[in-house]
């Protein structure tokens, strides 16, 4: 069974239509990239997965391990094992990253029928996890996100997804901002995740992240179409000719 | 309006039939008390210091002084000792002493902690040359019917140069047996030059009584005194509280008021602070939490009288249900005060579509070189944050509360008594929407 199977799917914000109609399928254990122009749909894609209310679907369904996506509220997409990595995540002064977290993890294997950490537990398990992703340790106490620079942001991110460890794991822009040490242990933190189960949508503008994070299948996502799906050598040619010969083709 | 008219002299007439304002050396006072609410009378609609604040159940009705020394519930009695710990600790029920619960332990070097009554018919200069000094009787009749008629307070007086370590907690208790009535809750804090000093006034009473409260605290610190008040209106759910607050504060003295109402079915806190002093430096904090229909007003004044004062301000308020709140504030910067900084800041959660804050901060600047700023906000929770704690497992009751309690916990940061700190997150924590969830985690 395909871990995530998206048909003609269709979405608008604010009434105005940006995915036009989108067909993609994540088997378990595969990494799949997408990469498309600013404005092209990817980051409506990601929301749309992540159950973001502000994006609505107007057409076509999503099916995730077999269920219709669409029903479940963005909170039970992630207990069932959604994750996504945010373009810009979200500064919440007042909140810990480390009772985020805690807060996260209880609400994920409490639904799953697992019994929360304790706190000894669970301060060994981020602990762990933020050296796999190389953030400062002073960062947990820290309000989430709040007076984080841009790759302190997006490293926070992957320190999530390990802590998380979701089935499905989309990472929209992950690369975007990172200095290229940075983009190494973040790709990293990825790599180290990666096995026969969990699945990754890595969306990006740049080839750069792919050199790092491989990926079996590569989609170029156009004004809200998939125009060309192929392998990882499809992000190389990417990177030499640009975009605009999709843009032709989807006018 | 006749009940007015006819309510205004129910006041004064039980003055007038009263012990002629006793004790002896509180008569003039008193006497001066009374008249200036003759003069003065009860707020109406159209006066704008009340504009927003509904008159109805303060002034449709009068109050006869409560008898005092009601009978506490376990509960209450529970609640009185929640902050005492190795404070020293005046506890007054329906507005008199109740020895019992009050306990003064070992006096600390240079602190002078007693209740007013202790005075008999003669009360020392200390006393009677502040007592009053500063309440605007003229100005806030509720702050002039407490002036005629308290019947107990706490006197605190810390000695020059000396620092008390424990602070000093006064309890107000409303008991049922209040209802019905008024309670004048009366303190006075004293801070002799470089003399520092902490105290919590905590006000607490039973559920569905119709009690008027009208509480006068005056503080005055003198010279290079150091003086931080906190005070937690947690009066009971029928409770109309209407609360003034005096701050005088001489060269280079530093006061610090953390207001956290939670409490009444009506409360008004009016604040009035001088910065009489070159130098003197003012902070005002303020965390309000209503729910149901409960009505909770600040209004606040803060006088820059001289060059070089500080002063700083931070109203949060967060609201369920169909609350309603008011923050006004006033900043005025005299004629001479150059170089005065004062910041003015009010902040409001709705977390109900019909709830309603109103919030007015004001400036009125008459010095050419000061800085001066003031902002308010009313908002709703941010759906991008809401969205993101959502998309890592959290329901959207707990990530509700949790951005609530993020929102809500700057005010308790500058707490610095630990006792007051977590009674304050407890209280907050109790009050959250949301499930267990994130009071487990916190």
């Amino acid at each position: 069974m395909a871990l995530l199977e998206i048909r003609n799917l269709h979405a608008s914000v604010d009434g105005t239509e940006i995915l036009k109609g989108i067909d993609l399928d994540i088997e378990p254990g595969k990494v799949h990239a997408i990469m498309g122009p600013n404005g092209s749909g990817k980051s409506t894609l990601s929301k749309v997965l992540a159950g973001d209310e502000r994006y609505e679907v107007t057409a076509g369904e999503i099916r995730y391990r077999g269920r219709n996506l669409l029903e479940l509220a963005p909170e039970e997409r992630a207990r069932e094992g959604i994750f996504l990595g945010f373009q810009y995540p979200v500064e919440i002064p007042g909140v810990s990253n480390t009772y985020f977290l805690k807060a996260a993890l209880n609400a994920i294997r409490k639904y799953r029928g697992q019994e929360e950490l304790d706190a000894m537990e669970f301060l060994q398990l981020i602990r762990e996890r933020a050296k796999t992703v190389k953030l400062d340790e002073s960062l947990l106490q820290r309000p989430v996100n709040e007076g984080f620079s841009g790759g302190e942001k997006k490293r926070n991110e992957v320190f999530q997804l390990a802590v998380l460890e979701p089935m499905l794991a989309i990472l929209d822009e992950t690369d975007s901002g990172l200095d290229i040490d940075a983009l190494r242990t973040v790709a990293d933190g990825v790599n180290a995740m990666r096995d026969d189960e969990r699945g990754f949508l890595v969306i990006t503008h740049y080839q750069r992240l792919l050199e790092h994070i491989v990926p079996d299948t590569v989609h170029v996502l156009v004004n809200g179409r998939i125009v060309q799906t192929g392998g990882k050598e499809l992000a190389e040619e990417l990177e030499r000719s640009g975009y605009a010969l999709f843009d032709d083709e989807a006018a | 309006m006749e009940a007015v008219a006819e309510t205004q002299s129910v006041y004064r007439q039980a003055f007038d039939a009263g012990d002629g304002g006793r004790p002896a050396w509180l008569a003039p006072l008193r006497r001066r008390a009374i008249e200036a609410f003759e003069a003065r009378g009860l707020p109406g609609p159209k006066q704008e210091p009340w504009r927003k604040t509904p008159l109805a159940p303060l002034t449709g009705q009068s109050f006869p002084v409560a008898d005092g020394g009601g009978s506490v519930s376990p509960e209450l009695a529970r609640r009185v000792g929640e902050l005492a710990g190795e404070a020293h600790l005046l506890v007054f029920v329906d507005g008199t002493l109740d020895t019992g619960l009050s306990n003064l332990g070992e006096p600390g070097r240079g602190l002078t902690v007693v209740p007013l009554s202790e005075y008999g018919d003669d009360a020392p200069a200390a006393v009677t040359d502040r007592l009053g000094s500063g309440a605007p009787i003229a100005e806030q009749p509720f702050a002039a019917l407490n002036t005629a008629f308290f019947r107990d307070g706490a006197f605190v007086h810390v000695a020059r140069g000396q620092a008390v370590a424990r602070p000093v907690v006064v309890v107000h208790v409303d008991t049922g047996e209040a209802d019905d009535r008024a309670v004048y809750p009366r303190v006075l804090v004293h801070a002799e030059p470089a003399a520092e000093v902490q105290f919590i006034e905590h006000f607490i009473g039973a559920d569905g009584a119709n009690t008027l409260t009208a509480p006068v605290t005056e503080v005055i610190a003198d010279d290079g005194a150091i003086v931080t008040g906190y005070r937690l209106q947690e009066a009971g759910d029928g409770d109309l509280h209407v609360g003034t607050v005096h701050v005088a504060a001489a060269r280079d003295a530093q006061v610090a008021l953390h207001a956290f109402a939670t409490g009444a079915r009506l409360a008004r806190t009016d604040v009035h602070a001088d910065i009489n002093g070159p130098g003197a430096d003012v902070t005002l904090n303020g965390l309000y939490l209503t729910r149901g229909r409960q009505f909770c007003d600040f209004h606040t004044w803060v006088n820059h009288n001289a060059e070089h004062g500080t002063s700083h301000q931070l109203f949060k308020g967060v609201l369920q249900g169909r609350s309603e709140t008011v923050f006004d504030g006033v900043v005025r910067v005299a004629e001479g005060a150059q170089k005065t900084d004062a910041q003015q800041q009010n902040r409001n959660l709705l977390l109900d579509k019909l709830a309603l804050a109103h919030s007015n901060p004001r400036l009125e600047i008459y010095a050419d070189d000061v800085k001066c700023a003031h902002g308010s906000t009313v908002g709703e929770l941010d759906d991008e944050a809401l969205f993101y704690l959502r998309s890592r497992g959290i329901g959207p009751a707990d990530a509700r509360a949790m951005l609530t309690l993020a929102y809500a916990s700057e005010m308790l940061q500058p707490i610095r008594l630990q006792a007051v700190h977590d009674h304050v997150r407890g209280r907050l924590l109790e009050w959250l929407p949301g499930d267990e969830t994130v009071r487990s985690v916190i």
